[in-house]
């Protein structure tokens, strides 16, 4: 067995049993559906009028535009839950069958944040389904819309590799608000129910510079075709992924020490 | 080349005292090693080191040949274990573990087949492994946690209190297995234990551990020949006779731990002294209500080099803020 053989088979072999839990186990997989489910509803549904306001000129109307949105939020909940799912695995005592058998732990890092995208594929595909029924209008060319859901698909190991930095140093379901609220205020610190350009003061200021921010800007676009942040939305998912990398190998290290 | 060369091994935790502190033990291949002590002596830490689930404070250890601090992936590519908890997902079958723990190990697809099928059969979990493990009993657990951790056929096997919980028909089964592992594959184990018969029907070497060191290690029949001696408990008829019945005691040997309603020596001069104990009794009038002659135990191993009994001393100890 090279060493890439058995890196690669142990990355699987975590990723599949992480899937193979979640589906087996409804409780675990209802509430990544039913989070982006009830923003959708409220947000697309109850503040549909927003749409009205002068300046929103989004061509694909508000429904679509709020898709993103949910889109972004699903994907990278999805990434945190399955932080959940790792700070479980350590208070079982399931970790140490993982710890005890990979030869290379980075294995276990990985093997974790594909399941995660596993995840957030089936969540992104159900999120989608419900809103093309419910009137998303896809204006963009296929090719801006696979970059949309690459995008929104790779945002997710930046929720995953967050939280399983947490997950990782502390080893218990306890920290679990730890690995959701940073999230949460970033995402609601973005341009969530108009576009940047409607927004002032303070939270204006912080938009700027919040990183969801380039991220939801250029899924919009891409939905629609049109010119956005879209490299700098990549280099979020880059620069982003390259720190909460080193954040979660640390972790990793630091469970090692035990 | 031995399968464990541990020299000065230490563990020290924050909040607490040394779990170990400088142990040095050597387990030559295909040797069956049992590490006995009571909860908290420092036996599942000096574990978690030699599978490389802790790293230790100082001191080296060498697992089939591999330091675990430095070449720990080789280490684990080297071992299996079966720890006190078995470390299994309630939502997945026991074969859905066997494959999982093909995967971690990189073994190909055929091969987990054909090796789980095979420890399967020989743990007698074939038909069960189609169910989810949440339904299996603690029994059922152990056994596929035993299989898990021999499917990639590893050269050195650590056992942490494999038997605890387990029914005396399980606990046999596992002990057949284990002795059939070192005598027939030549598989290393190194097997913690509360329990002196465990040790004394599997181990070939015993180490005994208390508050993190080695107080003592030998072939158990070695150790237990050490202290050579047999030993006598008796309880008084009449209780309040037992201050008598002690003095009495006193001439023929070395009072040692005894129930609250007896007394009990390390016999001076062997089973011979029996008879004399008994016509010293009857002229005293200490009515005798029971007489216990005791061969030396490991227990009696563990009290002569600690002062306390194993099975009494858990309570008190202590092994720190475990990983």
């Amino acid at each position: 067995m090279t060493r890439r053989r058995g890196w690669t088979s142990a990355v699987a072999g975590i990723a599949s049993r992480q899937t193979r839990v979640l589906l087996k186990s409804p409780a675990l997989l209802i509430p990544s559906l039913l989070f982006p489910m009830l923003f959708f509803a409220a947000l697309a549904g109850g503040l549909a009028e927003l749409a009205r306001v002068p300046g929103f000129d989004y061509p694909a109307g508000y429904t679509s535009f709020q898709f993103v949105f949910v889109l972004f939020q699903a994907s990278m909940f999805g990434g945190v839950f399955t932080g959940f799912a790792a700070a479980r695995d350590f208070e079982s005592g399931f970790a140490r069958r993982l710890l005890l058998a990979v030869p290379h732990r980075s294995a276990i890092l990985v093997g974790y944040v594909v399941s995660a995208m596993v995840r957030a594929a089936i969540i992104m595909a159900f999120v989608t389904v419900v809103a093309l029924l419910a009137g998303l209008d896809l204006i963009g060319s296929p090719l801006d819309v696979g970059l949309l859901f690459a995008l929104a698909l790779l945002s997710n190991i930046l929720g995953s590799l967050w939280a399983l930095g947490i997950a990782l140093r502390f080893r218990t379901m306890n920290v679990a608000p730890l690995m959701q609220v940073p999230f949460f205020v970033l995402l609601f610190l973005a341009p969530v129910y108009v576009p940047l350009d409607l927004l002032s003061g303070w939270i204006r200021e912080i938009a700027d510079v919040n990183p969801v921010t380039f991220l939801l800007e250029a899924g919009r676009a891409l939905l629609v075709g049109e010119a956005g942040p879209v490299g700098t939305a990549w280099l979020v998912i880059l620069i982003g992924g390259i720190i909460l990398g080193i954040w979660s190998l640390a972790a990793l290290r630091s469970a090692e020490r035990g | 080349m031995p399968a464990i060369e541990v020299h000065a091994l230490t563990r020290a935790f924050k909040k607490g005292p040394r779990a170990v502190d400088g142990i040095d033990l050597t387990v030559d291949e295909g040797e069956i090693y049992g590490f006995l002590g009571p909860n908290g002596a420092g036996k599942s830490t000096t574990v978690l080191m030699l599978t490389t689930l802790l790293p230790p404070t100082s001191g080296t250890a060498l697992v089939a040949g591999f330091d675990v601090v430095k070449d720990g992936a080789r280490v684990r590519g080297a071992i299996g274990a079966a720890l006190q908890e078995a470390a299994l997902d309630r939502f997945l079958t026991g074969w859905e573990h066997v494959r999982l723990q093909g995967a971690l190990h990189g073994m190909s697809r055929s091969d987990i087949e054909r090796r789980g099928g095979e420890l399967l059969d020989r743990v007698g979990m074939r038909e069960a492994a189609s169910r989810k493990v949440g339904g299996y009993s603690g029994g059922m657990k152990r056994r596929l946690d035993l299989a898990l951790a021999l499917l990639h056929r590893p050269r050195v096997l650590f056992l942490d209190e494999p038997t605890t919980g387990l029914d005396p028909q399980s606990r046999a089964a596992l002990w057949n297995e284990v002795a059939r592992l070192s005598r027939d594959e030549g598989v290393t184990v190194f097997l913690t234990t509360q329990y002196l018969e465990e040790a004394d029907a599997l181990a070939g070497r015993v180490g005994i551990i208390d508050h993190g060191t080695i107080v003592a290690e030998g072939t158990p029949t070695a150790l237990k020949a050490e202290i050579g001696r047999a030993s006598v408990e008796i309880e008084p008829h009449e209780a309040a006779r037992l201050a008598d019945l002690e003095r009495t005691l006193a001439q023929f040997g070395t009072a040692i731990a005894a129930p609250a309603t007896g007394a009990a020596i390390r016999l001076d001069a062997g089973v011979a002294d029996v008879a004399p104990i008994v016509r010293a009794l009857d002229a005293e009038g200490i009515r005798i209500h029971q007489l216990r002659l005791r061969e030396p135990t490991l227990d009696d191993v563990f009290l002569e080099k600690t002062g306390r009994t194993l099975q009494g001393s858990g309570d008190s100890a202590t092994e720190g803020d475990e990983a």
